[in-house]
């Protein structure tokens, strides 16, 4: 199905023949025929090492593909280096841009340019950038450093800059992945106008709302292969997922409930000063209740609060009938309370040590030996149990965490935290930057989890992923818990319009 | 203050602050030492600057491309002794032979330390730590523990020092000052306007930018290197010219005070930013709290710990300060884009 021979406006600009990669034992890419043509938008997506980066690295010049060739405007071509890909039209935006936070706006969007002689003129160039900038619509101080700019205004100068260099094919590498709503929408106008002004355009987004929004055609790559190429109007997200995953999911699809009836956690009127109030729900064994609101409504700092890392500042917490306080991690971690973090490298995981050291530090003291010293064996046991359990994929337990994917990591993390053998597991956003086929896989075992009777408390911004796996689903606004609502209450429509204060709040008898 | 926000950078109000500071010691010192103000302090703080302030000008391009050179303070000292020796053997030499001599002695001792930091892929705290102690070692031992005295030299390079280039009254700009500060105005130049100048800042700013755009980086490292020998080795002919007697020990420590002067001078010690300008209003206080504390009768060894307390204050005024003037600076702009934006603040993750 790899298709060259959809119709397209014109001829090719860029046309990548039969490329092949290979990394040591890692076949990055097989076997990928891609066509872009001018003024179209092309989508390329797929699971994380699906083989995207390794085809916009060729593209950019960065790595040599060991097998095909690589056509532009009908001409084989050798792209050297990342300069040498930009002599010739292709260039790359990425998620984090890279300019030079020293250097102003317009020296940013001139650096790279060979050809303006020996000395700067620092009035034509301010000119020339300025030019530019207004013809992209985009109002900027040309003189102000790129240090300070929003994220957006500097994938803007990237723009400005790639236009200064007479882009033919523009590869946009997650360029959405940090930039808010309205942010999103700019980008995605500058990106239709380049595709009036002839630009092909390579979109990698994870956002499948996002690429269908702006695409012309969708590519799906699945381990290192081409796996279907689709007019925009021919592709549904769910065929895309499919073919991502090789296997018909439903994003949506509901997890059975297997909550029981003893109450495991009661919280009453929780606050933390200037930061959230008036938090009050039940956990019960088995029940997995979802954290729902926009970024920046308190969940978090609900759920650092129950583990202490910023201990609340009033309100009662009783865990199975007795009242606790909890003052710090360690707190926490002794009443049985597990979190993990959003951010996995910051605050999760440390890096450069292997998988086995990583699942057993928080529980170090149950592997010491009569001396004191560490049983790594033990260790390693341990981590390989966690291994199989959720299908940790890993050369072995001796693997730097570092190497792993980012699906493999969150299952590293997870298994950090189920080795404290909590009976409270607080997850927060525990997909983010996860490729599909890991968060089924992760999904699962929350399932899985709660089945053995923890109580999972779950921080998703990820609402079709709150509503898939929430018994019940505690939604927040701006610092205060707005309403309780119960599996056949909760829906997209009736979270967001609580979240988004749409709605009145709803009072707390939704309590079971 | 919206006009003085739109015309000058956080930047240039830290080298502002720095002449400040320069007044207000120059005030203190005054007030401590009889017969401060006079035509013989400002001429002994100009000589002394003038050395760092070369030096510092090089060490200036190498810390812009995030690396460091401390092996300067050995070069001076290296040029200086040998170029003393041979001018002593062979009193005729011209003049310019010997500047030309002295700056190639200096550019070929950085050649090496380039090779190590942008080839060898050594860092350059202990490659250029490394080379301190070597050229300063090889000095030791090709010497045979002689020194170079005055009466060997010739008597034009011991005129040199009080060679009054523009005399304004009694105010002299002698011949060392006077080469500082050609060599100030046209690294300034040049770092302005010189297109390959930009590079340094470049590499400096985001080296995987640069890395990706294909800037020439080891090209530029290397080169930042070479440069800097090459003013140290114009630091050693100066030294020579200023001090006549050289021994061994000549120029050592001499680092310390360079990396001062930068660093106070505003260059960000993670490359990226900074100006020569302000490497030498750095040297400028630098060479004025030498001098006076050395006439106030403080030990040396006290200059040592206060040239340490400048560097830690300024890094440490690089991070705190720096960031403040910054965040200032762009609360201005963002008032204006939020107008157009209004709402995205919401959105940012908490």
């Amino acid at each position: 199905m790899s298709d060259a021979s959809l119709p397209g406006p014109r001829a090719p600009i860029l046309e990548i023949r039969s490329v092949a990669k290979r990394f040591d034992a890692t076949q990055a890419l097989e076997d990928v025929s891609l066509a872009l043509y001018p003024g179209e938008i092309h989508a390329l997506v797929g699971e994380n090492g699906a083989g995207k980066s390794t085809l916009i690295k060729i593209m950019t010049g960065v790595h040599q593909p060991d097998r095909g060739e690589i056509l532009l405007a009908g001409k084989p071509v050798t792209i050297a280096s990342a300069a040498g890909a930009q002599r010739l039209g292709i260039a790359a935006i990425y998620q984090e841009p890279l300019l030079f936070p020293d250097l102003n706006v317009a020296e940013n969007i001139f650096i790279s340019h060979q050809d303006r002689g020996t000395f700067v003129g620092w009035g034509k160039m301010y000119r020339d950038a300025e030019e530019i900038l207004a013809a992209l619509g985009v109002s900027l101080d040309v003189k102000s450093p790129a240090r300070g700019l929003t994220l957006a205004a500097q994938q803007s100068v990237e723009i400005a800059k790639a236009i200064s260099m007479n882009v033919r094919v523009l590869i946009m590498d997650e360029p959405t992945a940090s930039l808010s709503a309205h942010e999103v929408e700019e980008l995605f106008k500058l990106a239709r106008d380049l595709r009036g002004k002839g630009v092909a355009i390579l979109f990698v987004s994870h956002r499948m709302e996002e690429v269908f929004e702006i695409a012309d055609k969708v590519t799906v790559f699945r381990d290192g292969r081409l796996i279907s190429t689709r007019l925009r109007d021919e592709a549904t997200p769910q065929r895309a997922i499919a073919d991502m995953v090789g296997r018909e999911i439903d994003p949506t699809k509901r997890r059975l409930s297997v909550a029981q009836n003893d109450l495991l956690l009661s919280v009453r009127d929780l606050a933390c000063e200037g930061v959230f109030e008036g938090v009050s729900f039940d956990l019960h064994r088995g029940e997995v209740l979802g954290f729902a609101g926009l970024i920046g409504a308190g969940r978090t700092d609900v759920g650092l609060a129950l583990f202490g890392i910023e201990p609340a500042t009033s309100g009662t917490i009783t865990l199975n009938g007795k009242p606790i306080e909890v003052k710090s991690p360690r707190d926490g971690m002794n009443y049985g309370i597990a979190y993990v973090s959003e951010d996995r490298r910051q605050l999760g995981l440390v890096l450069p040590m292997a998988v086995f050291a990583n699942i057993s530090l928080p529980a170090l003291k149950r592997y010491l030996n009569s001396v004191g010293l560490l049983r790594t064996s033990a260790e390693r046991e341990t981590a390989n149990h966690f291994c199989q359990r959720l299908a940790i994929r890993t050369p072995s337990v001796d693997a730097e965490v570092a190497k792993l994917s980012g699906g493999n990591q969150q299952k590293v993390m997870l298994s950090k935290w189920l080795n404290t053998n909590p009976s409270i597991l607080i997850l927060d956003e525990p997909t983010r930057g996860v490729d599909v086929g890991s968060k089924a896989e992760v999904h699962a075992i929350i399932g899985h989890l709660a089945s053995e009777g923890i109580g999972v408390i779950v921080i998703s911004s990820d609402l079709p992923e709150v509503l898939a796996l929430s018994d019940r689903v505690l939604v927040m606004r701006e610092g205060r818990q707005m309403a309780i609502l119960n599996h056949n209450e909760a829906n997209p429509e009736t979270v967001m319009s609580v979240a988004m204060g749409q709605r009145a709040a709803i009072p707390d008898e939704a309590q079971r | 203050m919206n006009w003085l926000k739109r015309n000058i950078r956080p930047e240039q109000v830290r080298e502002f602050s720095l002449l400040a500071l320069i007044v207000v010691a120059i005030l203190i010192f005054g007030s401590l030492i009889d017969g401060y103000y006079t035509f013989r302090t400002f001429n002994r703080i100009a000589s002394s600057v003038a050395i760092i302030t070369v030096v510092a000008v090089g060490q200036t391009l190498v810390v812009l491309t995030r690396n460091i050179d401390l092996s300067v303070g050995s070069i001076v000292g290296f040029t200086a002794y040998f170029i003393g020796t041979w001018i002593g053997h062979d009193r005729d030499i011209n003049p310019g032979l010997a500047v030309l001599a002295s700056i190639a002695v200096g550019a070929g001792l950085g050649v090496f330390n380039g090779l190590l930091v942008a080839f060898g892929r050594v860092p350059a705290v202990v490659a250029t730590l490394g080379t301190l102690a070597i050229y300063r070692g090889v000095l030791v031992d090709l010497s045979g523990a002689k020194t170079v005295t005055t009466d060997s030299l010739p008597q034009w390079l011991i005129d040199l020092p009080n060679f009054n280039v523009l005399p304004f009254g009694d105010l002299d700009v002698r011949a060392l000052f006077a080469i500082a500060l050609v060599i100030v105005v046209t690294f300034q130049v040049g770092a302005g306007y010189l297109s390959f100048a930009r590079r340094f800042y470049a590499i400096g700013s985001n080296p995987e930018a640069a890395q990706l755009i294909g800037l020439p980086m080891r090209g530029v490292v290397f080169l930042a290197f070479v440069v800097c020998g090459a003013l140290a080795g114009l630091g050693g002919f100066m030294f020579l010219a200023r001090f006549g007697n050289i021994t061994v020990e000549a120029g050592r420590g001499l680092e310390l005070s360079v990396v001062a002067a930068v660093v106070v001078g505003g260059v960000n010690i993670f490359g990226g930013s900074g100006t020569v300008v302000g490497a030498m209003l750095g040297a400028v206080l630098i060479g004025t709290l030498e001098q006076s504390l050395f006439r106030l009768g403080i030990s040396e060894f006290w200059l040592s710990a206060v040239l340490g307390l400048l560097i830690l204050l300024a890094v440490a005024s690089d991070a705190v300060i720096l960031r403040r003037l910054r965040a200032l600076w762009a609360k201005s702009e963002l008032k204006l884009a939020a107008q157009s934006a209004a709402g995205r603040a919401d959105e940012r993750p908490a």
